[in-house]
């Protein structure tokens, strides 16, 4: 479909661009011996993202695309990275452009500055198959690729393909997602090819569910998790949401297939997804409820606690995928259920 | 406790408490409200207090419940470090906020106070689990040991539950008297109940030596005698001593840092490797090596030990006033304000490294490091006096945590131009997120039963033997006094004994 091809650009061309900007840095600073820039890098990670986003405008859509550079930004300070930013405008005209700047920081009581590098490509659809081997080019050495697929249709276009194998782990966010079965059959797929997935859609639910197990520490109800027969989850989104998908079959890989669970909605719309669940059994009986936007009420005999449930960012969702090293069994025995 | 919860996810969740009543002695003093309460709350703020929870306060002053709980409400919102006040959130921390006046003399107290947990076991369903806190003076710990052994209150009600004690420092005032608190404690509670603090022990930091030496492969063979040359300990605050001018008189640098956090810090920088991370195997070690700090003689302790005390001066451009100018001070006081010393590790891996340790009131600024100091290169092959400066790795406490290397490195350009550099790891910037508070480690370690960060009484006694003689020494003699100005790095005579090694104290 592509016609007239995009003007190259090369890794090498553009690690050439760092290293001036690394020479750049390092004259700005004084000679005071003790100063100078760091230059810190833990990984690569590569965001890709489809400009504009798509989606609704609730409070459940993406973030504007302004964000992903602050996401970043704000990323570094904990996983100093090469980041390459992939912008895919909308668009059939080709398009291949690249430009390089650092991120910097000065966090030693304004002794030393640390920087990092981040490369930004834009890249239409048309040109993205040119992308890889820029890509290839451009990761940093000897260190994990980590890639986060901000917008799920990306993952379909044939580019990333040849890029997936290069990382050893894929952050997706399934909470906007056309078709959720089909696309969390593709992360299943992705998953047993034996590629770490992180789906930001279940690190939202880490805080309910930690909360369900801090049910079961509560004197009334320790051990008696197992005598669950039921689990109602309510979601004040229209369609049922993947975190509520999420949070049932999470419920059933603790407790058994058996249990039954119920996803349903729970008729007003809210700023947030979930907004209750309710786990009985005989003599048990104990909910979690969505009080509002900061905060959510337990209960279980009567007795009841409130526990602190701040928005996260997207920055603070990835930090959490970004530090289990090695594989999250539990997700993939929950995905496996799906 | 949560073994049999099928929903524990240990990859992703924090850890979280076992319900529990935390009853505080000496609720309405400066401690409580500024450091415990404050890290409680911060607790429930990270969602890691179980609802069967409740803190039962006492002191003499007479309050309510009600009383009580407004003025822990102001305290915490005055104390809380980095950390929003939820007014919805301490309105359901408040409800488990109980107080019990008393005195902590009379018997009646502690049957009262019996009376109070049952009730707020059944309301709270805090499980039986109890742990107390003796946040008062020294003195009282006796009586409350007494009150709580005979009232019963050391023992758990059924097989699964727990009853534990916090003991703050000061661990006795000399050798003698810290048999004598051993000897109360353990009339009523076992050694496994009994959890010492020592604060320094729950700074990230500190526990980080331990990350940084045993989790990292190139460092540990580097750290012996071969390779390091020496190790300086500073712990220097800016401020005086305050309105505790009567308490530190009696106290002094020696007491109240040096025998307790810093050699607690050097056993840590200095310890062997245990064998696993579990609490009594790293306590073994950390106790071993305090065992293996050279006892001084006599004529070794005036070569190696300095007191020290402010007298009047400048800081910031503001005349700052002598110790012996503070209130309640004895205008002869011979308190040693500052105290450096330095001392040896009998054993294969430190022979002959002096570990200089020093702590001062008053310096030029607060900071808290470890300077672990390298052995030049053996032979010098760029004539450039940057070249022969040793590598430094610097590990900071306070005030910002964090780990520096420094080296030597070609400058750019022609020729052989060495330059130092230093790379350098920030604690709390690097991981970006909030460290938490020694005291919320700590609250959160004992409620776990976790006691590797707290001192045994070994470890308490190691260290008193290694510091008394040099207290004996400096008590038999008169000083003259004082012998630094208020916003200097301390008296002359402590640069002098590193100048007879060879060595200068850092500027930190
Ligand atoms: N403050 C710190 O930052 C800090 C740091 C490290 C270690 N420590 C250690 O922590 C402990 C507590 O320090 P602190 O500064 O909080 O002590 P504090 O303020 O002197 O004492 C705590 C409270 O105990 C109560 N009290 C005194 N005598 C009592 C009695 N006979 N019966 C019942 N209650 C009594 C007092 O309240 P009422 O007047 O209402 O009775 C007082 O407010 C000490 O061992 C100290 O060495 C303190």
């Amino acid at each position: 479909m592509s016609t007239a091809a995009p003007a190259p650009i090369q890794a090498e061309k553009i690690l050439k661009e760092l290293e001036n900007l690394w020479i750049s840095l390092g004259q700005q600073e004084g000679e005071d011996e003790s100063t100078g820039v760091l230059r810190a890098c833990s990984m690569t990670l590569l965001v890709a993202i489809e400009e504009p986003p798509f989606g609704g405008e609730d409070a459940a859509a993406p973030d504007t695309r302004a964000d992903v550079g602050e996401t970043v930004a704000e990323l570094m300070h904990d996983y100093p990275s090469r980041a390459i930013v992939l912008r895919v405008p909308m668009g059939d005209a080709p398009l291949l452009d690249a430009r390089v700047f650092a991120q910097c920081w000065m966090p030693f009581g304004r002794r030393q500055q640390i920087c990092c590098e981040q490369i930004e490509i834009s890249a239409t659809r048309p040109s993205l198959p040119h992308v890889p081997a820029v890509i290839r080019g451009l990761t940093a050495p000897d260190l994990p690729l980590v890639l986060w697929c901000r917008d799920a249709d990306l993952l379909e276009a044939p580019a990333f393909d040849q890029i997936l194998p290069l990382a050893s782990l894929l952050i997706v966010d399934s909470r906007a997602v056309r078709s959720p079965r089909q696309w969390l059959a593709k992360l299943r797929t992705l998953e047993s090819g034996g590629l770490r997935v992180a789906d930001l859609a279940w690190t939202r639910i880490t805080r309910w569910r930690e909360s369900v197990a801090q049910l079961f520490d509560h004197v009334d109800l320790r051990g008696l998790a197992r005598k669950i027969e039921s689990v109602t989850i309510r979601y004040s989104t229209p369609d049922v949401p993947v975190a509520a998908m999420y949070l049932g079959a999470w419920v059933r890989a603790c407790l058994g297939r058996e249990v039954g669970v119920t996803l349903e909605q729970a008729g007003q719309a809210m700023p947030w997804v979930i907004q209750e669940m309710v786990l009985e059994g005989a003599g048990v009986r104990a909910s979690i409820v969505r009080r509002d936007r900061n905060a959510v009420e337990m209960e279980t005999s009567g007795h009841s606690t409130r526990l602190q449930f701040q928005r996260l960012t997207d920055a603070e969702l990835v930090r959490e995928e970004l530090s289990i090293r090695g594989r999250d069994e539990i997700y993939e025995r929950v995905l496996d259920l799906l | 406790m949560a073994d049999a919860n099928p929903f524990q996810d240990p990859l992703r969740f924090e850890r979280r408490l076992p319900p529990c009543a935390v009853v505080i002695f000496g609720a309405n003093g400066d401690l409580a409200q500024r450091k415990l309460l404050p890290a409680l709350y911060r607790l429930a703020f990270e969602r890691r207090i179980p609802p069967g929870f409740a803190i039962l306060g006492n002191s003499r002053t007479e309050m309510s419940d009600e009383q009580f709980r407004d003025k822990m409400r102001d305290a915490v919102a005055r104390f809380l470090e980095d950390s929003p006040f939820e007014q919805a959130l301490w309105d359901d921390f408040a409800r488990g906020l109980y107080y019990v006046a008393g005195d902590l003399s009379d018997p009646g107290l502690y049957q009262r106070m019996a009376g109070r947990l049952e009730t707020i076991a059944a309301e709270r369903k805090t499980g039986g689990n109890v742990l107390y806190y003796l946040s008062t003076q020294p003195s009282h710990y006796g009586p409350v040991i007494e009150g709580l052994g005979s009232a019963g209150l050391q023992k758990a009600p059924d097989e699964g539950s727990w009853r534990r004690i916090v003991i703050e420092k000061p661990f006795g005032h000399n050798l003698t008297t810290a048999f004598e608190l051993d000897r109360c404690v353990h009339k009523v509670f076992d050694e496994s109940q009994v959890y010492r603090i020592d604060h320094y022990l729950g700074k990230e930091t500190v526990q980080n030596i331990l990350a940084f030496r045993f989790g990292n492969g190139i460092f540990e063979p580097l750290w012996n005698r071969r390779y390091i040359n020496h190790v300086q300990i500073t712990a220097a605050e800016s401020i005086g001593v305050g309105s505790r001018g009567g308490y530190y008189q009696e106290a002094g640098a020696l007491r109240d840092m040096i025998q307790n956090h810093l050699l607690q810090v050097m056993a840590t920088v200095a310890m062997e490797p245990s064998a696993v991370f579990e609490p009594n195997a790293v306590r073994d070690e950390r106790a071993k090596l305090l065992r293996s700090i050279r006892i001084m003689k006599p004529q070794e302790i005036e070569l190696n030990a300095v007191p020290g005390q402010y007298g009047p001066g400048r800081i910031g451009g503001e005349d700052a006033k002598g110790f012996r100018q503070e209130k309640g001070v004895d205008p002869e006081a011979q308190t040693d304000t500052y105290s450096a010393v330095t001392f040896f590790v009998d054993n294969w891996r430190w022979a002959g490294v002096p570990f200089y340790i020093r702590s001062g009131k008053r310096m030029p600024k607060r900071v808290t490091d470890i300077a672990i100091q390298f052995n030049t290169a053996p032979l010098s092959l760029f004539p450039s006096e940057v070249s022969s400066r040793p590598n430094q790795l610097i590990l900071r406490i306070q005030p910002e945590e964090g780990i520096s290397l420094r080296f030597v490195s070609k400058q750019p350009g022609g020729g052989m131009r060495m330059r130092p550099v230093s790379m350098d790891f920030n604690y709390g910037s690097s991981f970006g997120v909030r460290t938490p508070t020694a005291y919320e480690t700590l609250l959160l370690d004992v409620i776990m039963g976790d006691s590797t960060l707290y001192t045994r009484q070994d470890m308490v006694e190691a260290s008193w033997r290694v510091v008394q003689p040099i207290l004996d020494y400096w008590a038999e003699r008169k000083f003259d006094l004082p012998n630094y100005a208020a916003g200097s790095w301390g008296p002359k005579a402590s640069d002098e004994m590193l100048a007879r090694r060879g060595h200068v104290w850092r500027i930190p």
